[in-house]
């Protein structure tokens, strides 16, 4: 019964992943005209996955509040850059979120402060002109959910020290005390794995 | 570095976290439009975003919605309990005077729309001296030495952001708006939000964030829709 329930409310989420971004160059639009109501759905739609992936980030719920408002401050501030016939509003959306959290983490540990201004360049709403729509899409979200468990822990950590701590290859060597070679090595190994069990579901 | 050679770092590249040479190196065959570092690019981007959206979910509180819609200036949907009693006073005066439906559903959406004004009013007031009130925070003042220009203050704490409160601000012509710079130090400006005067000329304008100790913070007038650099002449400025 268990092994029935699973499968059944994996795919139940998977399915609201991608309905969520169904509709993204609608909303974009609707954010383009300034209708407040689009502010509210962009909201419903990605405020709770921002808040998600911020507090796992700076783990301190005051400073992701501020750090969620700020998000969709620039959003609303700089859809007028954002091309909804060719762009993709999730990966941006979550690219600006990570890099606030990732910028807020920098300045507090005193790390890295000169990349701020790399990262507001690399959010820039027109690096997300070209990416495939379906970059979210329910069949992608279940392979990289396969990718992940084939990951080792030495893989998985220096994954989550990229994505959610920001650290540098150099940096991760640092922390985790080990050579630069061997931390390169897991890092773009990770990635190759990630990436090519991603690039298998659009040949499927 | 051939563009296969590259192939494994667009991931990091497009987090910010590589360094040195294939940094440079990325940077180089992006700058030439390179087409298949572009198209690595556009890959790296997409699987970071998949990575991200696999977050376990934490649900946020509620008010944080309201919050983030008032900064917009979006109006707000939800109820405060001021807001809700002020409604119903409203509502039981407007049935007493009997005088129609009509007028009274004007003055009761006019009593509402007037109350959330002013709520929202109140949360940047209070957002305001929660910032003056922080010990870290540091005060610049601009225009004192000038026969009428804009004047006012540049208030900034490293940790919360910037507060800028401003008087004689010109009116501006429509389709334009005033939008904040943050300059760090050998550094090129970013966008630090956009803001409108009322009109009396004066406006109060927050950025929410940590910000650099060591900035200068200016002020240009760009079109409403924002830009990523200035394309006019500073109105004002500020160093910290």
């Amino acid at each position: 019964m268990l092994k029935r329930l699973i499968p059944i409310s994996l795919a139940l989420a998977l399915l609201q992943v991608t309905l969520r971004f169904k509709d993204d160059a609608d909303l974009a639009r609707r954010l383009r005209a300034r209708e407040p109501s689009a502010m509210r759905d962009l909201y419903d739609r990605y405020g709770k996955m921002i808040y998600s992936v911020i507090m796992r980030i700076v783990r301190d719920s005051g400073a992701a509040e501020d750090l969620v408002q700020e998000t969709f401050l620039r959003i609303w501030n700089r859809i007028q850059a954002f091309d909804q016939e060719r762009g993709a509003l999730g990966p941006w959306v979550l690219a600006v979120a990570r890099n606030r959290a990732i910028d807020y983490l920098r300045s507090t540990d005193g790390r890295m402060s000169a990349g701020a201004l790399e990262l507001e360049r690399l959010e820039h709403p027109g690096q997300f002109c070209h990416i495939d729509e379906r970059a979210l899409s329910m069949d992608r979200s279940r392979r990289l959910q396969d990718a992940f468990d084939k990951l080792t822990p030495q893989q998985k950590t220096v994954v989550e020290l990229a994505y959610y701590e920001g650290l540098s290859q150099s940096e991760m060597a640092e922390r985790l005390q080990q050579p630069l070679g061997t931390v390169k090595t897991w890092i773009r190994s990770a990635l190759k794995v990630l990436r090519e069990q991603l690039s298998e579901a659009a040949i499927v | 570095m051939t563009c296969g050679e590259l192939r494994d770092s667009y991931e990091l590249y497009s987090l910010g976290i590589l360094e040195g040479e294939e940094k440079r190196e990325i940077e180089a065959h992006l700058g030439r439009n390179c087409a298949d570092c572009q198209k690595y690019l556009n890959e790296a981007l997409a699987v970071n975003s998949l990575v991200l959206s696999h977050t376990p979910g934490v649900v946020p509180p509620s008010r944080l919605r309201r919050r983030v819609m008032a900064s917009v200036g979006v109006e707000r949907t939800g109820w405060t309990w001021l807001a809700a009693l002020a409604a119903a006073c409203a509502l039981i005066v407007a049935m007493w005077l009997s005088v129609g439906k009509r007028t009274a559903d004007r003055e009761l959406a006019e009593a509402r729309r007037t109350l959330q004004q002013s709520v929202a009013e109140r949360d940047r007031l209070e957002q305001a001296f929660n910032f003056l009130n922080q010990p870290e925070t540091r005060q610049v003042n601009f225009g004192l030495d000038k026969p009428a220009p804009p004047r006012g203050n540049f208030f900034l704490n490293p940790r919360l952001g910037v507060l800028l409160v401003a008087s004689n601000l010109p009116v501006l012509q429509r389709g334009k708006a005033y939008e904040m710079w943050v300059i760090p130090k050998g550094g090129t400006p970013r966008p630090a939000g956009l803001f409108q005067a009322g009109p009396q000329g004066t406006a109060m304008h927050i950025l929410n964030g940590a910000v650099d100790a060591n900035v200068t913070l200016a002020v240009t007038v760009e079109p409403d829709s924002g830009s990523q650099s200035p394309t006019s002449n500073i109105l004002f400025s500020a160093g910290f």
